[in-house]
Parts: C-alpha cells; structure tokens; sequence
C-alpha cells in the first residue's frame, strides 16, 4: 500500500504544504524535497504545513519538519505550522518531539491570516 | 474481535514501518481505545518499528490483543537478530543513541505505553515488548 502524497499549492503569498494522515518514510523525506523545490520557483515569503489530517507525529517526522523549518528559514522565508490535532500534540510531547521555535496555529486559516499580516507589515514599512 | 487474537508483520524495508503502524491502529480501535491512546500506541509502534529497521536491518512485529478477565489491553512484541543491545539501562537514558537519531525512541516507547521489557543479548538479537490496557 503506497501511503497518500504529499499536496503543494501556492495560496495568495506562501506555500500551503498538506500533509497525509500516516505517510510513510518515503513521503516525509518528499517533504524537505518538494517543499525547498517549490520556495525556489514560485514568489513566496514563507510555507504554512497542514498538519491537519495528520494522525501520527514520531520522531522521525517531527525532526524532518524542524529541519526543513530551519532550511526555509535560511531561504528568507517563514514557516507555520497550522492545525495540529490534539491526540497528535499530547502524543508528540510525551515523546519528547520539539518542533523548535517554529510557529503555530489552530487552523491553516489562522495560518494565512498570520502570513498576510507580517506581508502587510513589511509593505507600511516601505 | 475474538480474545487473544494476533497477527504479525514483518519489517524488513523502511515502507514495512508505516505496515506495522497500520496495523497496530486496525488492532488498537477493534479492541476500543479513544483517539488519544490510539495515537500513543501508533506513535511507539512506529519508534519501536524504526529501531528494528535501524539496528538490526529486519525483524518482526507481532500483535496480541490481551484479556485479563476485567480489562483488555493490546501487546506488541518487536523481534529482530540484530547487533543486541550492550547496555539496557543506558539505552532507555533519554538522549543515548548509536543510531545517528535523536535518543528518544526507547524513553519515548516507554512513557506513551503502560509496560515495557527488553531482552537482549548482544550479537544475538532483541526483543522489546510493550503493553497498553484499556482505561475504564
């Protein structure tokens, strides 16, 4: 069984990344891929992941999503993460899973309303 | 589901620790565990699996879905001839790892689920089991 992809879209002025329910290791490691790939080719400021459908963050998981937070940072853009499910954050932190100081929201709605506030405070300083 | 059913999955590629993952969540909601205790059990199935994988290039998982008389619960044992592991204690010191990871797999195993033994024997293999009962 080959476990869902991962979806890439560019949503207004960043990247919405969605990720399946339970993807394997091969669909983790598409993730810093795909999404580094798409930063360098569309005209965006930063990456929300949709960790909504998500059911399982180990720890395998949680450190290619840090990692690849960083990476986007070190490319000037900012990364969200938006709609962790509360079963996925209580288990992640009894694990022992840190996602760095990456930043979060409830919903990937909140998640673009965030991006586009720091687009509109970038624009009034101009 | 019948008491004590069981099944195993073999681990032998890195796509055979998102199998076992699958698995173990089909066993874990036919026996009723909520949301929350599914995600616990999944969580170190996959860290157990991973370590598997990791260490020893294969092995097995298998699954027992356990009844005591009052409560139900779910064993999952990881079976692997592997390298074995020198020193048990300090393999479950949070932060310890020979794998290149993050230390957090056998610590991590062992606090999302009730029980926890290690036999091993280096050069010979190891075997993990973990169990979760049923909070009523």
């Amino acid at each position: 069984m080959v476990s869902e992809p991962i979806s890439v879209i560019k949503v207004r002025n960043v990247l919405l990344v969605s990720m399946p329910a339970d993807p394997d290791d091969s669909t983790v490691a598409a993730l810093q891929d795909r999404t580094l790939d798409a930063m360098s080719k569309h005209d965006v400021r930063g990456l929300v992941l949709d960790l909504s459908k998500v059911e399982i963050l180990d720890s395998y998981f949680a450190r290619t999503v840090a990692e690849t937070a960083q990476m986007v940072g070190l490319m000037g853009g900012e990364t969200i993460i938006a709609g962790m499910r509360p079963s996925v954050a209580i288990t992640a932190t009894e694990l022992g899973v840190t996602l760095g100081k990456t930043r979060t929201a409830m919903t990937v709605e909140n998640a673009l309303d965030l991006a586009g506030q720091a687009e509109r405070k970038v624009k009034a300083r101009r | 589901m019948n008491e004590g059913s069981q099944g195993e999955v073999k681990i032998q590629t890195e796509a055979d620790i998102a199998v076992a993952r699958r698995a173990v969540r089909d066993v874990a909601s036919k026996i009723g565990f909520g949301v929350t205790e599914i995600a616990r059990i999944v969580t170190a199935a996959s860290e157990l699996g991973r370590n598997v994988h990791k260490y020893a290039g294969s092995g097995v998982m298998r699954w027992n879905a356990l009844s005591n008389g009052t409560s139900s619960g779910l064993e999952l044992r990881f079976e692997d001839q592997g390298p074995g592991i020198a020193d048990v204690n300090e393999a479950l010191r949070e932060g310890h790892t020979t794998g290149g990871g993050l230390g957090m797999g056998l610590p991590g195993a062992k606090r999302l689920m009730d029980e926890m033994e290690i036999a091993s024997e280096v050069g010979k293999g190891t075997t993990v089991t973990v169990r979760k009962w049923r909070r009523r």
